[in-house]
């Protein structure tokens, strides 16, 4: 179910995928808060969930915090000296204050503030002022920070609330990702960010961002055109893969254009001409040719694995892919997003984006990254001005299911998994009682 | 934002007039994009798309890690018009049409892999 398909496939990605149905999708798993609860439970406490990239934490004792309202957890990961990442609670032994409280930073020890307890970067608690006036018996040995399941794929570190993870990251990943290892993530270390707290469901955000049938509309007037649109004018995705859990987009790009062309910006001039023949887009025109030979990579070394377009269509332009349960990958010859929809409550979520591009060793390189930048950042505010007016549609009751059409399989295929996941554990926990 | 007026190199003195899009942060140039009209966006990137082959081949004579003050505010005048670009190429007005608030999408100014320009 969830190799890359070769060969002819069905017209319709429905009947390449039966299993997932193909009714309207009911609406209460969006605005529902005891939704939310079975969600939290069965899916975010029970999931591998990306926190950050290790080129955040290079050096021993270099930390971040992440705050995940959906495991109810405050989580450190840390640099050891080993070179390891570990990751722990945010939770002091003694009486349970906060170990850190700035989102990161860099220690030689974790020092409590509250009674001066301290934990080195392994979690051992090493230091307990007034240690005799415990009990005896008192262990340090016995009272270090509780430690946090943390493991990294491809340079992205994720943790997981369950102790011991029915699955592997290793193994989470590699059935739909096993083809992306090998992308030069490492490589594109200019990174650009942005977050807002959307007043709606989780679900509905990264649907936003998971079909191609809303470009033409919410991007009308910014990068409608960069997408190749099939004889209908809708651009349709090349491709699409569902898996037990993980979902990848294929999508082709419009070569007469600045953003839907990636060669423009790897290949040189030739692309570039292409790309930008007959614009009315004076400055995209400028950026793109002040662009030329301003990245300190050279991409005649960047070599992108099997696993990327992998239709091997000859205007493609980029990937999406969805790893479960809300972290959005995109991955482009010349630079990729990271994007996290942490879930809050039934209808707040936490968008965090990130950009990574190639460091740039000239003005005019990094003129065209601005350029590129600002572009991405006014295309989030478009796919991020529907989402609170959908939100409190759906959340008046009049709908109770949504339509989709066959392009739009990643939203059901989302609702389907965590709906899956939520059904396997309500069974278990009624086995065990 | 710039603590003293910026006094450009003296082959970009004839930018003079738009110093105030000499800002060092893309939220700066976020904010003063949003709190002008398009008149004011459309002259200075008039002023500005000439020039711009001439600023980058001048810039890339210095260290970019460790620009001299004018240099470094003529680097920030050639951001600006990266960050007006989608006002004039795609919105025709200075903020995106029908979009979400972007003072509620502040860019992520102090994360560690963030280009310091
Ligand atoms: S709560 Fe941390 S030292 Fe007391
Ligand atoms: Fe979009």
């Amino acid at each position: 179910m969830n190799q890359p398909v070769t060969g002819a496939q069905p017209a319709r990605l429905h009947d390449r995928y039966p299993d997932l149905g193909r009714g309207p999708l009911p609406v209460a798993p969006y605005i529902d808060p005891a939704y939310w609860e079975l969600e939290k439970a069965h899916v975010f406490k029970k999931t591998w969930l990306h926190v950050g990239r290790v080129e955040e934490i290079p050096t021993a004792g270099d930390y971040f915090v992440k705050d995940l309202a959906a495991c109810d957890a405050s989580i450190i990961v840390v640099r050891t000296r080993s070179g390891a990442v570990k990751a722990f609670h945010n939770v002091c032994s003694h009486r349970l204050n906060k170990v850190v409280y700035e989102p990161c930073g860099k220690v030689r020890k974790f020092f409590c503030k509250f009674h001066g307890w301290a934990y080195d970067l392994d979690g051992r608690l090493t230091g307990v002022p007034d240690e005799a006036a415990f009990e005896a018996d008192f262990d340090k040995e016995t009272h270090g920070l509780t430690p946090v399941s943390c493991d990294v794929w491809q340079g992205f570190v994720f943790i997981n609330m369950d102790p011991a993870p029915a699955l592997s990251l290793a193994d989470f990943m590699a059935p739909m990702f096993g083809g992306l290892e090998g992308y030069p993530f490492h490589m594109f270390t200019a990174c650009y960010g942005w977050s807002t707290v959307v007043n709606c469901n989780w679900k509905m955000v990264l649907d936003a961002f998971q079909e191609t049938y809303h470009v033409g509309y919410v991007h009308g007037r910014s990068i409608a055109d960069a997408l190749e649109k099939t004889d209908t004018g809708s651009p349709h995705p090349i491709d699409g893969l569902c898996g037990d859990f993980h979902r990848r987009l294929s999508i082709a790009g419009n070569p007469k254009s600045v953003y839907g062309n990636p060669k423009a910006a790897t290949t040189g001039a030739s692309a570039a001409a292409e790309a930008l023949a007959g614009s009315n887009r004076p400055i995209a025109t400028a950026a793109l040719r002040l662009a030329q030979g301003g990245t300190k990579l050279s991409f005649d070394e960047v070599r992108l694995p099997d696993g990327l377009n992998w239709t091997r269509h000859p205007n493609w332009a980029f990937d999406i892919n969805c790893v479960f349960p809300e972290f959005y990958l995109s991955t482009r010859p010349n630079y990729f997003q990271a994007y996290n929809f942490r879930p809050i409550s039934h209808d707040k979520t936490l968008f965090e984006a990130r950009v990574y591009y190639p460091e740039m060793k000239t003005a005019g390189g990094r003129f065209y990254q601005e350029y590129m930048k600002v572009a991405l950042r006014d295309v989030l505010l478009e796919d991020l001005s529907t989402l609170e007016h959908t939100q409190a549609a759906a959340a008046t009751g009049a709908k109770d299911h949504m339509v989709l059409q066959d392009f739009e399989i990643m939203v059901r295929h989302g609702a389907v998994v965590v709906d899956r996941l939520i059904r396997a554990g309500l069974e278990a926990d009624r086995a065990r009682a | 934002m710039t603590p003293s007026p910026a006094v450009l190199p003296a082959a970009f003195a004839d930018l003079a007039p738009f110093t105030a899009w000499a800002l060092p942060t893309e939220t700066a140039r976020n904010r003063r994009r949003l709190a002008s009209d398009m008149g004011e966006i459309r002259a200075f990137a008039e002023a500005m798309l000439p020039r711009l082959d001439a600023i980058a081949a001048h810039l890339d004579g210095f260290d970019l890690d460790a620009l001299p003050k004018p240099e470094a505010d003529l680097f920030a005048m050639m951001l600006s018009v990266a960050e007006i670009a989608p006002a004039i190429e795609s919105y025709d007005q200075p903020a995106v049409c029908d979009g979400y608030d972007s003072a509620r999408f502040p860019a992520v100014e102090s994360h560690r892999l963030r280009p310091a320009f």
